[in-house]
């Protein structure tokens, strides 16, 4: 799997979740993602960066673009040094949320992208990556 | 451009025409709230026509600001119609889980002031 190109968002203030969601708006349509995609993928980056802001304050959005065989990737990391995660799997389960949210960020994100994984540790901060494929 | 003024609100008939911009920040959306019941009291229409037709995304902070907006817009004797929500962002926002509550939606803006417009005539003709 190649990595082709790459860029990252910091994520600081609310503002900064417009923006992640405008860089990778910009890259999804540059991919050759069509309309409803993007809306997933953008869609998604809002869920995961406004978990980034409410539950850890700050962090950083890192895409990169992958090459697969026939199949080009789009990759998002969500980076955080927050409290993190005490029970990832509660944390997808639906309507569950610590932050009087909907709860339903990381499960929607997941049903809207094709691969989510997170990394997380109570005390050590939480790393949330989705992917979305398209064949070329 | 300030968070207020990506938002229009202007006064159509007996009803209020507010329409969000294509990807509004969360200071823009949380400004929907205060900008759309101002101007119901100010201007004593009898609804708002919330027209998402430019709206690129609906994510769950904006759709719940909406479901409660229209439910603040009921409390004051008022009533929401939803316009305009493109095929893109009503499959991302059910596949995201995100409901808009019990509030009218329509194709467009056109549709959302005929139907205000009848149910006026419709009450005046009870009067």
């Amino acid at each position: 799997m190649n990595i082709q190109d790459r860029g990252e968002v910091k994520i600081e203030t609310e503002a900064d979740i417009a923006l992640a969601r405008r860089a990778v708006r910009e890259v999804a349509a540059k991919m050759g993602f069509g309309i409803t995609e993007t809306a997933r993928i953008v869609t998604a980056v809002s869920e995961l960066g406004r978990n980034v802001h409410k539950y850890a304050g700050s962090g950083v959005m890192r895409w990169c673009t992958l090459r697969n065989g026939e199949n080009a990737g789009l990759e998002l990391r969500f980076e955080d040094y927050g409290p993190g995660i005490d029970d990832v799997n509660e944390a997808l389960r639906e309507g569950y949320s610590t932050g009087g949210g909907l709860g339903m960020g990381l499960p929607g994100a997941k049903r809207l992208m094709d691969q989510l994984d997170i990394q997380s540790a109570p005390g050590h901060g939480t790393t949330v990556t989705v992917r979305k494929w398209r064949r070329l | 451009m300030s968070a207020a003024e990506a938002i229009s609100v202007i006064r159509v008939r007996n009803v209020l025409l507010v329409t969000m911009p294509g990807d509004p920040d969360d200071s823009t959306i949380a400004a929907l709230q205060e900008r759309a019941l101002d101007a119901m009291s100010a201007e004593h229409v009898r609804g708002l026509v919330l027209d998402l037709s430019k709206v690129e995304i609906l994510d769950s902070y904006f759709a719940r600001t909406v479901a409660e907006t229209a439910q603040m817009v009921g409390l004051m004797g008022g009533e929401t119609i939803i316009a305009g929500m493109r095929p893109s962002v009503a499959i991302t926002a059910t596949e995201l889980g995100v409901t808009l509550g019990r509030t009218r939606t329509v194709m467009t803006v056109d549709h959302a002031l005929d139907l205000a417009g009848r149910e006026l005539a419709k009450e005046k003709s009870r009067r």
